[in-house]
């Protein structure tokens, strides 16, 4: 390694393995905010956020061996915080999701006004009313600012299949949001 | 395409692939509605700085990762020999004379073969591979071929016969258990399949 050069993720997943443990802690610091925002629309709250991205962490420490690719441990990661953030979803829908959208709202009353906050408010909550397919594309797309070719990528499908289900959630968001546009 | 429906050159337009511009007149209308639907979209960061230490909590309280047998056995390790004459002599004899007792007295008898055919339907996978005890787990070694535009996938190996553990490899990355076959935890939270022949 160069002096002053940042270790790869695969070398840092190598000493992990070989008990180093604590070195964990460079990647947890180096991804943690990278997909805490996706995670918060996703779930509608920046505490499910927190403690999905957390449990996300947890499980691929547990499971460090079985990443394949260590130079690629993101985008293993990501995998696994998507997988947490659909079994949260599937847990918790019954448990008042309104009410999971309003708190990432009232976080951001103070930097946008009443009316910037009034129509994330809105968008967020028809958010949550689309499937988490649906949700997720529009998420990646407009939220993360990925490309269709970029999100294929990560999510391993195919670009069609991707418009499909975003004109779907589009279609519905307008049927969500007829009063709010 | 219902009343509410978004028209698709609007649905171009909020993929970025139109300007309001590009969009007939009386379609400007419906595009500005969409492109307002876009104005509520919350790209403000969220940051989770008591994660680290949290999860660092966690894990101190927790077993090391396991790393399997099976990559125990492969890391590659270094073995140093240092070779005296006088114990190397007696050593290539008893090795020979176990070669003599042992050789004749187990015949190769090769577990019988079987041919197999994987298959599966996966529409949207750009490559698929099989991965399992047989080409030692290795993601690469046994790729399948894509039958026409029908999204099915297919393999035939020819393998001994006994238990094999595999699954299938979509696009390098996703590791997916047979739909068709029984499988079984490999110990980390993932299912292996099992063949038995």
């Amino acid at each position: 390694m160069r002096p002053g050069s940042e270790p790869k993720d695969g070398d840092i997943v190598r000493a992990v393995l070989a008990g180093e443990r604590e070195r964990y802690a460079v990647l947890v610091d180096r991804y943690r905010d990278r997909y805490a925002r996706y995670a918060a629309r996703m779930l509608g709250s920046a505490d499910a956020a927190e403690d999905a991205v957390q449990d996300a962490f947890v499980r691929a420490f547990d499971q460090l061996a079985q990443c394949k690719e260590p130079d690629n441990f993101v985008g293993w990661f990501f995998l696994i915080l998507r997988n947490r953030c659909f079994a949260e979803r599937r847990r918790s829908r019954a448990e008042a999701p309104l009410e999971a959208a309003d708190s990432v709202a009232a976080a951001d009353r103070t930097d946008g006004g009443a009316e910037t906050a009034e129509r994330r408010r809105a968008l967020q909550l028809a958010l949550m009313e689309l499937t988490p397919d649906q949700r997720e594309v529009f998420v990646l797309k407009h939220v993360e600012g990925l490309s269709y070719g970029q999100i294929a990528e990560r999510l391993s499908t195919s670009i069609p299949s991707l418009k499909m289900r975003m004109h779907r959630a589009y279609d519905r968001l307008r049927e969500q949001l007829r009063d709010h546009t | 395409m219902s009343e509410r429906d978004f028209h698709p050159l609007v649905k171009q337009l909020l993929d970025g692939e139109l300007t309001i511009a590009d969009l007939p007149a009386e379609l400007r209308a419906e595009g500005e509605e969409a492109l307002r639907l876009l104005t509520g979209v919350d790209r403000s960061p969220v940051e989770l700085p008591a994660v680290t230490q949290r999860v660092m909590q966690t894990l101190a309280s927790r077993p090391a990762p396991a790393v399997p047998a099976w990559k125990r056995v492969m890391r590659p390790r270094e073995i140093r020999l240092r070779i005296r004459p006088w114990v190397l002599a007696p050593a290539l004899a008893v090795a020979a004379a176990l070669i003599l007792l042992i050789w004749p007295a187990t015949p190769a008898r090769p577990a019988p073969l079987v041919t197999v055919r994987f298959v599966l339907v996966a529409p949207d996978a750009r490559e698929v591979s099989l991965a399992g005890t047989f080409n030692q787990w290795d993601a690469h070694a046994t790729p399948l071929v894509r039958s026409g535009s029908t999204g099915v996938w297919t393999a035939t190996l020819t393998l001994p016969a006994g238990q094999h553990q595999y699954a299938f490899v979509v696009d390098g990355a996703r590791w997916v258990p047979d739909p068709g076959a029984p499988a079984v935890d490999d110990g980390f939270g993932r299912r292996n399949s099992v063949l038995t022949l």
